[in-house]
């Protein structure tokens, strides 16, 4: 719905985005700022990369990155696979109470964290996987496969299956047929899926910091690093969020397409 | 094996459902189990007995932090869903009265949603910091008294207004999709009538995207009721029990002060209980949403 050209409106929707990022923009600019300049308001002042430094260094951010890489990578390749196999059946077979099931997965992807989190942590602590990479690949599964599932559903009834038919007709079995005809056509959608998938599964700290202690802490975990007696570590703590946001915030440019589909599981059109 | 050549779709969905039962579906059931039992947690499992409905009377009868919990968790839904709402739409209909840039705009407006919680939820300690943090600063110099945000009065105050921050770019990309599939042919036929711009949205546009809108405040209101994160990293429930929200109140229970995870977990059902009736309409919106695409 456009209305009449004015030079106001330009103007006022760069204030809101300059405000939506302000406290991000303050977060960078406090990571390269001393510990002495950090109370100051001032936007001049000496840069350093110190913070960055001492977090590598000293807190081992590294292992913290290694640790959130190998789950999240993990997680996304299991859920992927299951939730595009799903997804097929989903959209191509007929069935009685087939949507009753669809919405029943769906609801799965609204689970309260903290509801979760008791059940996981009892039977982690009888099974001795409490503080292991694995049981933050299972746990994460459980709202990243209802959460492809949906996705890939959506990409896959996109494709007609008329050319699917056509593929079978030449002899293809399901399997050739999905992998000549369908998967080159939903492959942007497969890409955009992976990189949701990433990005709740990055940023998760609920569960993470409940069923972790030591070994296998992720990245949104690592704030209690920062939190000590003396106050807390702000130079660090910015130079960990930026470090942290930067691969979120260049994922999200490629999967800017998908976006809505992604935000509403592929629910509605957008 | 006669099974799959007669239902070839359970060769597909079965890994998926089998994996989401032993995931989900299990440790749910065990909560309520759980919920039923005075199980603590430096207990064995063997160790625990039923109570039956015991830790739920104590929740509605003798724990007044549960009551002030739940008034808390609404307020900080019902506030925060209703000024993202409506300011999530003002902004849409400004993003989409101004057609440049598009696509940075949106990408650049929605990074309050994507920056990892729990590190954006301390940034924000620092910036409402009642001594040295910049929104007091800010504030004095626009003239204004600056505030202890976090102070017991206030803590609840600047949830919401994090929350708002944090999700109004979610609505307004929302609503801005919904916006790009209204039809042109009646806005312009409104134009050939003379009809005004409130006109055109009030009787054209808001009829086009009603259903993208209840599905956008059904999802808001489940994902601020789960809320955890920033919550847990920015007050930890405190000062007192000032920003409580129920997902608190569990973590109270179970891991904080006191280890009584049978409690905890009844304090975990109710909140799933609250959130099911809102599932199950989205469920009704989402296929609603779908047979009319």
């Amino acid at each position: 719905m456009k209305r009449k050209k004015s030079p106001i409106i330009p103007v006022v929707t760069w204030i809101i985005i300059l405000a939506a990022l302000a406290p991000v923009l303050w977060m960078l600019l406090i990571s390269f700022k001393q510990r002495v300049d950090i109370i100051s308001f001032s936007v001049l002042f000496k840069p350093t990369l110190e913070n960055y430094k001492t977090v590598f260094q000293k807190y081992d951010f590294l292992r913290f990155i290694l640790n959130s890489t190998i789950v999240v990578v993990a997680t996304t390749a299991i859920s992927v696979f299951l939730g595009t196999l799903a997804a097929y059946g989903l959209a191509r077979f007929q069935f009685r109470k087939k949507e009753s099931l669809a919405f029943g997965i769906l609801s799965l992807r609204m689970l309260p964290p903290m509801a979760v989190v008791i059940p996981f942590f009892i039977m982690a602590r009888y099974t001795h996987l409490l503080d292991t990479q694995l049981l933050l690949i299972i746990v994460y599964l459980g709202f990243n496969i209802p959460f492809t599932i949906w996705m890939m559903r959506g990409f896959i009834e996109d494709v007609s299956l008329s050319i699917e038919e056509s593929a079978w007709l030449d002899g293809c079995t399901r399997l050739e047929g999905f992998c000549r005809v369908v998967f080159p056509s939903i492959f942007p959608g497969l890409a955009a899926t992976s990189i949701f998938c990433f990005i709740q599964s990055w940023n998760e700290f609920a569960l993470a910091f409940f069923l972790t202690s030591f070994n296998s802490r992720t990245v949104p975990t690592i704030v209690n690093s920062f939190i000590s007696v003396l106050g807390v570590l702000w130079g660090e703590m910015a130079a960990v969020g930026v470090v942290s946001i930067l691969p979120i915030v260049i994922f999200t440019m490629f999967v800017q397409k998908y976006l809505v589909k992604g935000l509403t599981m592929g629910a509605i059109k957008g | 094996m006669m099974l799959f050549k007669q239902r070839e779709y359970l060769k597909y969905l079965l890994p998926a459902l089998t994996v989401l039962a032993l995931i989900n579906i299990f440790p749910t059931f065990f909560l309520y189990i759980i919920s039923l039992t005075n199980y603590d947690i430096s207990q064995r499992v063997e160790d625990l007995s039923f109570v039956g409905l015991e830790n739920y009377r104590y929740l509605f009868s003798i724990d007044k932090d549960f009551w002030k919990s739940i008034c808390i968790t609404l307020t900080y839904t019902f506030v925060s869903v209703t000024v993202e709402l409506i300011l999530g739409s003002a902004i849409a209909l400004l993003f989409d009265a101004n057609a440049r840039f598009r696509k940075l705009k949106l990408s650049l407006f929605i990074i309050p949603m994507i920056a990892t919680p729990s590190i954006i939820a301390l940034m924000w300690k620092l910036i409402l910091n009642a001594e040295y943090g910049v929104m007091n600063t800010f504030l004095r110099w626009m003239g204004c008294a600056g505030r202890n945000w976090l102070s017991t009065d206030f803590a609840l105050v600047s949830l919401i207004l994090i929350d708002i921050w944090q999700w109004t770019p979610y609505v307004t990309l929302m609503i801005y999709s919904g916006l790009q599939t209204v039809p042109q042919e009646p806005l312009e036929a409104a134009d050939v009538d003379g009809a005004s711009w409130f006109q055109k949205l009030v009787w054209i546009v808001l009829p086009h995207i009603s259903t993208i809108v209840s599905i956008t405040l059904l999802l808001k209101l489940i994902e601020n009721l789960k809320s955890f994160d920033i919550v847990y990293n920015l007050t930890q429930g405190g000062p007192g029990n000032a920003t409580e929200l129920l997902s608190l109140h569990v973590f109270r229970l179970g891991f904080k002060q006191t280890h009584w995870l049978g409690r905890a977990s009844a304090c975990a059902v109710i909140l799933l209980l609250i959130i099911i009736p809102i599932v199950s309409n989205l469920a009704k919106k989402i296929s609603y949403s779908r047979e009319s695409a």
